[in-house]
């Protein structure tokens, strides 16, 4: 089974263009003639990725958002099938729409190419497969880290190496356009760009290095799993117990989570129902619970350290990767303010 | 693109009452097909839907040896199976599977076998006896030791005569006989029977399930007997809303249960970062 998305490998010379500031609203709006674009726009005081029916609403300098672009490729609510009162079983229609994610910072790519492990690797999920092979990310390179970000530590920012269909990089007076795969190749094509000089290449890296300067966190990974695995029992997990209110908004603002639950939802007719997917955290109390009421999990400290144990320590032995892409957003919502690099520090007694 | 988590429609075609809470149902699937094609190891399960209910992860409780008919002990304590009590033959369910990896009866070179269940826990062991009695010369001494609540409680009373006669030794215990029960045999918990297994940890593989709190005595009276890790085999409960490694419910440590489990080496077990069987030994 294999996604067809992008393939760095496929190309020996990168391509690379020059995209004036000029020209980016012309180019999304050659690109909304064939894909649904969905990229960064303004919510509040925040960002949220949403569908951009008017090229104006882009918002490239954002630093994060909310939820992450993950939401367009396992839904927070996803229709499996419908059924009926003979009990036939009618599967819903798998079409999907092109799409183009436009504005996807490195860390969010990152997290893609892990859900892509999850959901590719043994039994294929036809729900996500569907959306994932007609989605093309266009990525930005992270010029602006945000106060909570910590992908430079994790190698997953701010500088994106694969993955992506075409990456952008904000030089001050346009993008440094670069191709990743055959498919971003097709996406230029609708505009009439110059190359851009090599020396852009050097502007890029400039533009970089000073991101790589304002870094505010870090995340010390070596050795990491061997760390958590021999302080499983710290003092530190009981305080966070005390601390964490389980309510389950660092996981649903993760972009590596992808953990659901399952609901029979009957049509008022009482004749007809679908079965749907959630979203679901494995910091809710009733998560791990099985029938008759016995807990796995009942004690907050063994939810909040599964989170934690689980992006930093078992996702390497399921899918070959960290699961945690320091995007930081679970910093960010965190009523508590709980921060998992103040974690690690503290269990390293730094 | 094939879809695992669309489940096939099965028929009920027969109903049993083991206990006032447990009934075994035997299913087939509609389609010839897939009646055909359905195959499955002792210890795997199947995921049971009841349209506009849900969905919940059952073991397979039937002779492997006959897959067009296959049958699930349910005890009726949840949603889905609550429901189920309320049908009869001829009712339609739909039914996914078989998952897991299931008991190591191929895996192993196997001589002996010691099985130890629970009250439901009996119910994924069954095929393992079923299967044993089939493939009967080619295990050694095999061993089942079996406690419920009550004689009451007691599954497939009805088959004991027929396992001895193949050469298993049976010893059942209960925790307690309610008064006007007739009841000659052991009370007890299940770790009592040790006292009158004879069972010795050399080539022998054990297999248990039941509740948690169960299996880790049993572990620990195991392992105080000599027996090893690596040789003891336990069943696993999680919850579980796919059975295809996907949401993610029935993870312990890196383990997830519906698809590297249910069936588990204690010594795998004992790898995980996470208390399994309630950490009674670690």
């Amino acid at each position: 089974m294999s996604v067809a998305y992008a393939r760095q490998e496929e190309w020996s010379i990168p391509q690379l263009y020059h995209l004036p500031a000029a020209k980016l609203d012309p180019f999304l709006n050659k690109l909304k003639e064939n894909y649904t674009l969905i990229g960064p726009v303004v919510k509040g005081k925040e960002f949220v990725f949403a569908p951009l029916s008017d090229p104006g609403e882009l918002s490239l300098h954002y630093q994060t958002t909310l939820l992450p672009p993950k939401k367009v490729l396992h839904l927070p609510f996803e229709v499996l099938f419908s059924f009926h009162e003979d009990q036939q079983i009618i599967e819903t229609a798998q079409e999907q729409q092109q799409q183009i994610i436009f504005g996807i910072h490195p860390c969010d790519v990152h997290a893609i190419a892990i859900l892509d492990k999850a959901y590719t690797a043994e039994y294929p999920d036809p729900y996500y497969i569907a959306k994932r092979r007609n989605t093309l990310l266009v990525a930005l390179n992270c010029s602006e880290p945000g106060e909570n970000c910590f992908c430079q530590s994790l190698g997953t920012g701010p500088e994106l190496k694969d993955g992506y269909d075409l990456l952008l990089t904000d030089l001050g007076n346009g993008y440094l356009l670069e191709v990743g795969s055959p498919r971003g190749r097709e996406l230029v094509q609708v505009m009439d760009l110059a190359p851009a000089p090599r020396v852009a290449m050097v502007e890029k890296q400039k533009v970089l290095d000073n991101a790589r300067r304002k870094f505010q966190k870090k995340l010390n990974t070596q050795d990491l799993p061997g760390i958590l695995e021999e302080n499983f029992r710290q003092p530190i997990w009981e305080e966070l117990m005390h601390e964490c209110l389980a309510c389950g908004s660092c996981t649903m603002v993760c972009p590596t989570c992808f953990c659901y639950n399952v609901v029979d939802k009957i049509d008022l007719n009482l004749k007809s129902g679908k079965r749907q997917r959630e979203w679901d955290s494995c910091m809710l109390l009733e998560y791990a619970q099985v029938a008759l009421g016995h807990n796995f999990r009942k004690d907050r400290d063994a939810r909040v350290k599964q989170r934690i144990y689980h992006k930093l320590v078992y996702y390497e032995p399921q899918f070959g990767t960290l699961g945690c892409v320091g995007c930081g957003r679970c910093i960010h919502t965190c009523v508590k303010k709980i921060d998992i690099t103040d974690v690690i520090s503290r269990l390293r007694g730094e | 693109m094939f879809n695992p988590f669309k489940p096939e429609r099965a028929i009920i075609k027969d109903i049993i009452k083991e206990t006032t809470d447990t009934t075994t149902y035997t299913f087939s699937f509609l389609d010839e097909g897939v009646r055909r094609e359905f195959r499955f190891r002792p210890g795997q399960f199947n995921m049971l839907t009841i349209f506009g209910i849900g969905e919940a992860p059952i073991s397979i409780s039937s002779n492997p040896a006959e897959p067009e008919t296959f049958q699930h002990t349910v005890r009726h304590v949840g949603n889905v199976t609550k429901f189920l009590s309320k049908m009869q033959p001829g009712d339609i369910v739909g039914i996914r599977g078989p998952y897991g990896t299931g008991w190591p009866l191929d895996v192993l070179p196997i001589k002996n076998l010691l099985i130890i269940a629970g009250g439901i826990g009996l119910a994924p062991l069954r095929p393992v006896i079923h299967e044993v009695i089939d493939r009967r010369p080619e295990f050694g001494q095999v061993e089942v030791l079996y406690g419920a609540r009550t004689p009451a409680e007691l599954l497939y009373p009805a088959e004991y005569e027929a396992w001895r006669q193949a050469g298993i030794s049976l010893l059942l215990t209960v925790d307690a006989v309610p008064s006007g029960t007739a009841w000659e045999g052991q009370v007890g918990v299940v770790t009592d029977l040790f006292r009158q297994m004879s069972s010795r940890p050399g080539e022998t593989a054990v297999f248990t399930c039941g509740p948690e709190i169960m299996m880790s005595y049993v572990v620990k009276g195991l392992l105080a007997r000599g027996f090893k890790p690596e040789q003891i085999y336990v069943s696993l409960e999680r919850r579980m809303n796919c059975g295809v490694k996907k949401c993610g419910k029935c993870q312990i440590g890196p383990k997830f249960v519906c698809r590297d489990g249910p069936v588990f080496a204690y010594a795998e077990l004992l790898t995980l970062p996470e208390e399994v069987l309630g950490g009674a030994v670690r």
